[in-house]
Parts: structure tokens; sequence; C-alpha cells
């Protein structure tokens, strides 16, 4: 199904809406191949959607969803939907006035490509480049090559807002290379490659990923000869890879304002000096810094158009990312940041492209400037917490000796406190890179971006 | 007119094998939840979601698709058919890719009378307040409590047919505690239940959790670093049963022999006080699995019996692929027999460790190395709590620590979802600024 041809479905129930009112229809579409060190293991597409309706009605909502995309279905879900509001309304009774209306405006087309890419194209790239991979590279123990595709789709029509059509396709390839140390562990390095497109616009030739692919397998090779960190609080540098985890993982969750209200320790801090002044930091929404971002969201699913939020400008603390009801409760203007994933998720504050800003060093500059420490490369997962103690995995980093890149060390992880951490920045690099190869979890996952520099600051590290 | 889920799933498996499969699986099933939410301690929504599923697997000279949807209509099924068909069509071929083979077929009625929304409204309504009145410290972020249920049919061209009735309730608590500008680490509680004849607030180690988050509102640091001894405490432990299962026991890592266990069945892999076993039939554990994807009825198995490896987590085309047995289920109700030890003597008996209450850290990697940091949990010293930790961090390797397990607690904790003890591991480095 193509949600856009249910534009005249959907329209019509707008006149009905009396209530603050969200109506949505929504595909998520996802084909999955796996290929584990030259086995097919994974073959397989799944395809999600149908119809959601959200009501506001005296300070709680009332939310409803149906698999079906029929008339009758669109009815029953808004009057469940109803129902609920107003099962809510009368046990808990808050009182609260309607939501503040925003600006208004037509719906936003995105162009949908007629034609499905074939799930064989997918196998066949990914069959290929796991041949290459088997061919090339002679002290691996094992490999995965995965292809993950996801299409979201949704129409959304709002009693206030901006009715939106909205298209994103993700496509990504992920490599897993495996080794043994000498003394027989084994020891993986994993590259997400890809990012926001269709897969045949993303992945035409599986040689030209050779030298992503050839950088790990060296990356793998020195891990395999890797020492255990040193535990403790040292100086680091991270590549720019990790920035953009530091800035969801470390700022991002502990500014979302339901977060905020639910106790995070940011809520004190607006207009506090909570990092170096090097540091400034956004969460963008379509464009940054002149460039499309790589997950570009411009209407959200509150029917909030959506504008950049400045976190963090020279150290302090700006503000905090809303929804239409915390903007409320805070008395500012909502940006667009509550998005639900699929048509069955409720729209929750979510950051969408969040960064810090590139500063003026040079990374060799800032690997040279430490006499002991690390320098840290890949990282794996991450976590927030409420009282900004945040952590991430490393999964491939270097010691520093005297200026100099040393060993490769073994998985680890590092954690800070983050408006403590981020007062320790003292170098930024002048590059910027973007990931939006993961998902973040909250209740829901969702689709982010983040993307930072390369950045001097003193953590913490897991190790012996 | 919407056909029954036996008609659905038969009509889509005659598909599939009208359309050149072999063998095909067809899983139909209808669900619904309906959900309160409370946030920041205030109810803000109830939810009310509608949802079906139509798994289909086919498999055509050794070659597989699967395909999922949530539509049965009969349109939506002909063409999830047609994409299945598409899928193994392209797919490479591997001769360990098969179906169940035929068994008894059973039904399961898991089913507690149907929703009780102003029951579940009036125990979430007594949570909140509860919290409020006798923790005025705690700050509840976040709230999930529903009662779902679902009808599924399973259906195989070898013959094998399940149907499964299953309803139940579920609780996700996310809470903290605050005084003025300070805020205790996130916390939460989870679990499943049959019933709502027990407060909330009262279940198994809810209100243990909630005190030690008050509790953890004084923090210190551990000075430098030391190897010490680790009680995890049931709240904690998934964090390793997880990834034994995900590292070294299921089909990834066997397939592609990164397991550092791979050759290990029938070995001791740990210290003989540990069984640990996955027990979907356990007494405790709320709506467990009955039958596996593949379509085998489920039983309990034991994974680690006395230190011994003795079975692996695979599934019927891990088996196939790698020629070690199935497991007899691909249940996540994972139990851990008891020890002999109180708890509290097990405390006693630490010099110098740490209570681990949750764990913040990477996922590791195939080697079982595993740094984090440790969360709402407690120093211990020469026998006894001394104060709560931040910014302390342990560092291990699973397959080592597991052969060092000092010991395991008397008691166990069940949540409806797991059966665990506190379990205390020696050698693990603890490390602080």
């Amino acid at each position: 199904m193509i949600i856009y041809m249910l534009v005249d479905l959907l329209s019509a129930h707008k006149a009905g809406f009396k209530d603050y009112t969200e109506l949505r229809a929504q595909t998520n579409t996802s084909k999955r191949v796996s290929f584990l060190s030259g086995n097919m293991t994974v073959n397989a597409q799944t395809s999600e959607g149908g119809v959601s309706a959200r009501v506001y009605r005296g300070g709680t909502y009332g939310f409803a969803s149906g698999a079906e995309y029929t008339a009758d279905s669109v009815t029953s879900v808004l009057a469940a939907a109803t129902d609920n509001a107003a099962f809510m309304d009368r046990r808990v009774n808050k009182g609260q006035p309607p939501l503040p209306s925003v600006t208004e405006r037509n719906v936003e087309w995105r162009s949908i490509p007629s034609e499905d890419v074939a799930q064989s194209l997918l196998i066949d790239f990914a069959k290929e480049l796991d041949s290459i991979i088997a061919g090339k590279y002679k002290n691996l123990s094992s490999r995965a090559v995965m292809v993950n595709c996801l299409d979201i789709e949704k129409l959304l029509y709002v009693s206030d807002g901006a009715d939106s059509h909205f298209y994103q396709p993700r496509s990504l390839v992920y490599v897993f290379l495996t080794a043994d140390t000498s003394d027989g562990v084994p020891v993986e390095l994993f590259k997400p490659l890809g990012g926001l497109g269709r897969f045949d616009a993303l992945f035409s030739d599986p040689s030209l990923l050779m030298q992503d692919i050839d950088e790990l397998y060296e990356s793998l090779m020195d891990k395999r000869e890797g020492v255990y960190s040193n535990a403790g609080l040292r100086k680091c540098v991270m590549h720019p890879d990790l920035a953009g985890i530091l800035a969801h993982e470390a700022v991002g969750h502990t500014v979302e304002a339901d977060i905020v209200l639910g106790g995070s320790v940011a809520a004190h801090n607006v207009g506090n000096q909570v990092a170096s002044e090097l540091v400034s930091m956004v969460d963008f929404a379509h464009t940054a810094l002149g460039e499309p971002c790589p997950l570009p969201v411009y209407v959200d699913d509150e029917g909030v158009i959506a504008e950049d939020a400045t976190l963090i400008d020279h150290g302090i603390l700006k503000g905090f990312m809303h929804s239409r009801e915390s903007a409320r409760h805070f008395g500012v203007k909502p940006q667009g940041n509550a998005r639900g994933f699929t048509f069955s998720d409720e729209p929750l504050i979510r950051m969408r492209n969040t960064a810090i800003i590139p500063g003026t060093s040079k990374l060799e500059d800032m690997i040279a400037s430490i006499d002991d420490g690390y320098y840290l490369v890949k990282t794996g997962n991450g976590q927030a917490d409420s009282t900004g103690e945040f952590m991430f995995a490393v999964e491939l980093g270097y010691e520093i000796k005297n200026g100099k890149l040393g060993r490769a060390i073994r998985d680890t992880t590092i954690s800070g406190v983050a408006f403590d951490m981020l007062k320790t920045v003292d170098m930024i690099s002048d590059d910027m890179i973007w990931i939006c190869t993961g998902f973040c979890g909250k209740k829901q996952p969702m689709t982010v971006g983040m993307g930072g520099p390369a950045i001097r600051c003193e953590v913490n590290i897991g190790g012996r | 007119m919407k056909m029954t889920r036996q008609d659905t799933a038969e009509y889509a498996l005659e598909s599939l094998l009208k359309a050149g499969a072999d063998k095909a699986a067809c899983r139909v099933a209808c669900a619904r939840t309906d959900e309160f939410n409370v946030e920041a301690g205030k109810f803000s929504l109830m939810r009310t979601l509608f949802n079906d599923e139509l798994y289909l697997k086919a498999i055509s000279g050794g070659r597989k698709g699967i395909m999922v949807s949530n539509k049965l209509d009969k349109d939506s099924i002909d063409r999830s058919v047609a994409d299945c068909v598409a899928l193994f069509s392209s797919a490479s071929a591997d001769d360990a890719e098969d179906i169940a083979e035929k068994s008894v077929n059973k039904s399961f009625d898991r089913s507690i009378g149907g929703p009780d929304m102003d029951g579940l409204f009036n125990r979430s309504k007594e949570y909140v307040e509860l919290l409020g009145d006798e923790y005025p410290k705690i700050v509840l972020e976040a709230l999930v409590s529903d009662f779902h249920s679902a009808q599924t049919t399973f259906l195989n061209s070898n013959g094998v047919e399940f149907n499964d009735n299953r309803e139940f309730y579920r609780l996700s608590a996310t809470f903290l505690a605050k005084d003025g500008a300070t805020s205790s680490s996130f916390n939460g509680y989870d679990a499943i239940l049959a019933s709502l004849d027990v407060p909330f607030i009262d279940l198994d180690l809810h209100r243990s959790l909630i005190e030690e988050s008050v509790a953890s509102l004084n923090t210190r640091t551990v000075d430098g670093k030391f190897v010490g001894k680790v009680i995890v405490t049931p709240a904690c432990s998934d964090m390793i049963w997880d990834t034994l299962l995900g590292n070294f026991l299921s089909d990834a890592p066997l397939v592609m022999e990164t397991s550092r266990w791979k050759d290990s069945l029938g070995t001791q892999v740990s210290d003989p006080k540990l069984t640990m076993r996955a027990a979907p039939l356990h007494p405790c554990i709320v709506a467990g699995e009955r039958f596996t994807s593949d379509g085998y009825e489920s039983f309990d198995t034991d994974y680690i019996r006395d230190g011994v490896l003795k079975s692996f987590a695979l599934s019927q085309y891990g088996s196939l692929k790698t020629g070690k047995p199935r497991a007899l289920n691909t249940s996540t109700s994972i139990e851990v027999l008891p020890g002999n030890v109180p708890l509290s003597d097990m405390i006693k008996g630490i010099d110098r460790g740490i209570l681990l209450n949750r764990f913040s850290g990477g996922s590791p990697g195939p080697g079982g190395d595993i740094s984090g940091v440790a969360k709402n949990s407690f120093l211990i010293e020469k026998g006894a709590i001394v104060g709560a930790l931040s910014e302390t961090m342990v560092s291990f390797n699973i397959v080592d620590v597991l052969q060092n397990i000092s010991a395991i607690s008397a008691e166990r904790c069940c949540n409806g979802i797991n059966v665990l003890p506190w379990c205390c591991f020696d050698g693990i480095t603890i490390s602080g600024k």
C-alpha cells in the first residue's frame, strides 16, 4: 500500500475532529538479508502498517490504532481514541485547557518511487560482497554481511497544525569481521555503511565498499594484538564517530523535556555553564551547516513544522526538546521533536539530527598533544541517565604515548557525568562526521542522526 | 467477510504450496493491547492497539523466504504469498532449511477472563499515590501498565498445528529519587502478571528497588581500582544470561563458529554451583512459550547443569547447520537454581566488593569482555553495605568469571519473566575516578 493514496480516506474525517486530534496512516517496510560465514541465514521482509488516532482532552490523550486501511477502520480507530480520551478525562480530571495552536500549512508531498527494490538485488549484492571478503582477507575466523533496508511512509492529518506526507528510506549494509587472538579468543569489529536513500541509489557495486572494509580489516588486525585499557579517568581524543553518540547520549537524552520532567539533572541547569566554551550543540531538523541532515524531519507527528533546537551554545545550556504539551508546560514554542516509530506508536519527544558543532583544531595536533591517554575510534551502543551519567561502548581504540598512537585496546566502555566531562573539553577538530545507522531506544525505537568533530577530553575508561 | 485464523492459515499454506513451495509454515495472530501511561507522576495516555500478524515461511529446493505482514484480508494474503514466493525464488539454497516434523497437535489456553481495565487503572492509580505518600523523594518518570491478549494459530505443511490463547497484564515502571538538584540514577521494575491481586508496589523486588533509589541520593565513588567480588542482583543478572545466550549458545555464534563454547558441550564451563535453564513451563513464568517459532512444542531445558554445558540454544536451522542438538524451546524465560547461602551471609562474606543492581555497559563482543557503569549499586566493605556508588565501573570477562562464582543465594525473585537468585562473582575489576 502506498500511503499517499489514502489522502481522500483520511482527509474526509478532518472536518469531524472535535478535540485536538491527530490521524495518521503509516507503513514501515523492512527488507533483511544476512550471510553468516557464507550461509544465507536471513531472507525476510516485513510490512507493518495501519491507521492511528490520538485525541487530547482535558490534559490527557486517548490513542487507538488498527491495521486496516478502510473507512470502517478509520472510523473505529477515531472512536476508540476519543473514548479513551474521555475515559482518562473522566478518571483523571486534570482540567487542562486545549493545546495552544501552531502554524498551519498545507500537506507536504514527498515523491515515492513507483518501482520497489527487488529483494534479489539485496541478495546478489550481499552474496558478492561476502565472496570478495572471503577471498581477500586471510586472517579472518568468520565474517558476516547483513543488509537492512527500512522504508517509512506516513500521512498525517491534524486538527491544528501542518498536515503532511513523509517518506524516508534508509538502507544499510553491515559488515562484521572476526579474527582470533594468539591465545584463541575471538575479537570482532563491524562497520555500518549507507544511510538515507534507497538501496539501489546507495549501493551499485560491492567493490566500491572495499576501501572501507580494507580499513576495517586493518583495524581488526590491530585489535587482535590489543591490550586491556588501564581503567580510570584518562585523557582521550574521541574520533568524530564518537562525538555524535556523545551528543546523543551524554546531553541529548537529558534535555528531552519528558526526561526533564521525570527528574533529569538538566532541569536546574538552563542558562548555566554546563560545558567548555568550545562546545555548542544543536538538534537539527533537516539542514545543518548548509547541508541536508542524514535523516531530515520537516513536520513532526503532532503537525509541528520542524525547526532546529539549540541545546548548548558556547557551553551554556539553552533549552530542551519538546512536544506540544511539554512546550506549553515550559512556556516555549515546540520545534517538531514529537515522533512515533510505527503506526501504533504515539509520538514521543525524540532527537532528530543531534550534533556537536566543529571547532578549529586538527585531529593530528590533538593526538600529538597527549602524553599518556587513548584515541577512541569506534563505538557501539550507549546509554544515558537522569543524573547525566552516560556510557558508551568503545570497540576500537589505541593507546597514545608521548603524542603518538600505540597499541590497540580490547573492547571497553567509557563513562562520565555529561556536564562535568564536557567542561574538560579543550580541543575540538575542524571536521565533522554524521552517522545515522542505528536506532535510539525509548519505549519505541527511532531512527536518528548524530554527528560531530573529534574531541579532546577526560573520561572514565573501563579495563583492567 | 474476514476469515477465521484457521481458515486464513490454511488458505495461506495452500497458496504457498500451489505457488511452488516444497514446504511451508504459517502463523496467524490477532492481538489487542489496552494500556495506561503515566509520565512524571501524572496519567498522560490511554492506548488501545488492535493488531494482526501473518507470518509466512516457505522453502523450495532448500531456498527460504520469510514474509511478515499485519494484514489478514484476502487480497493482502495473496500479496504476501506472492512476496514470499519472490523471496525464496531469489534465495541461496541451504540443505539445513526445513520445517518441523509432524507432532501431536495441541491447543493451549492461558486466558485469564479478559481485561479488567477499571481494575488496572485502579492498581496504577494506587501505585502512583502510594509512591507519592510513602516515598516523597521518588519521581515516577514513567509507568506503562497494560492488558495484552493474543490468539495464535500455527500450521505447517507437515501437518503440525498449534493454537494458543494467552492473556496477561504487564507493568513497566521507571523511577528515580530526587532531592533538590540531586537526582539518583534511573531505576526500574518490569513484571508480567496473571492477575491484579497484588498491589504493584508489593511485587517481589519492587519496594526494595524503590528504597535503594532513595538511598542512592548520596553517592560516593571508588578510589582508584581494585579486584573484588560483585553480587549481581536478580534485577541485573539478565545481563549475564543474555550474554551467554547471545554470544555463546545461539545460532549466529555457532554457525559462524565464533562461540567460545562451540566445542564445550558436556564439559565444565562454570563453577558447579551454577544451573541455568530456560523454563517457559515454570509455574512462576506468566504466559511462557508453548511452541517454538519453528513449530515444535516447547519444554523446559537446562543450558548449564551443575556447571556442565548441557544444551545450546539452537533453532532447527542452527541444529541442522552445525550438527548439534536443537534446543527444546526458544524461550528467554530464564531460571537459575538457588544456592544455599542467605543473601545476608553473602554480603557478610565480602571484604571489598559491590552489590550490582543495574549495569549500563557496552554489548560484549564474542570474546566476552564486558565493562560498564555500576548503577543503583552499593559498596560493600568488611561484610557490610557502606554506601551508594556513582561513577564506578566494573570490568570482567564473562567466561572467566563464570569459573569464579563464590556463592548463589538461597532466595530467588520471580517477576513473571525470569526466576533468578543473587549471584556473587569474584575477580571483577572495580574502578572509580
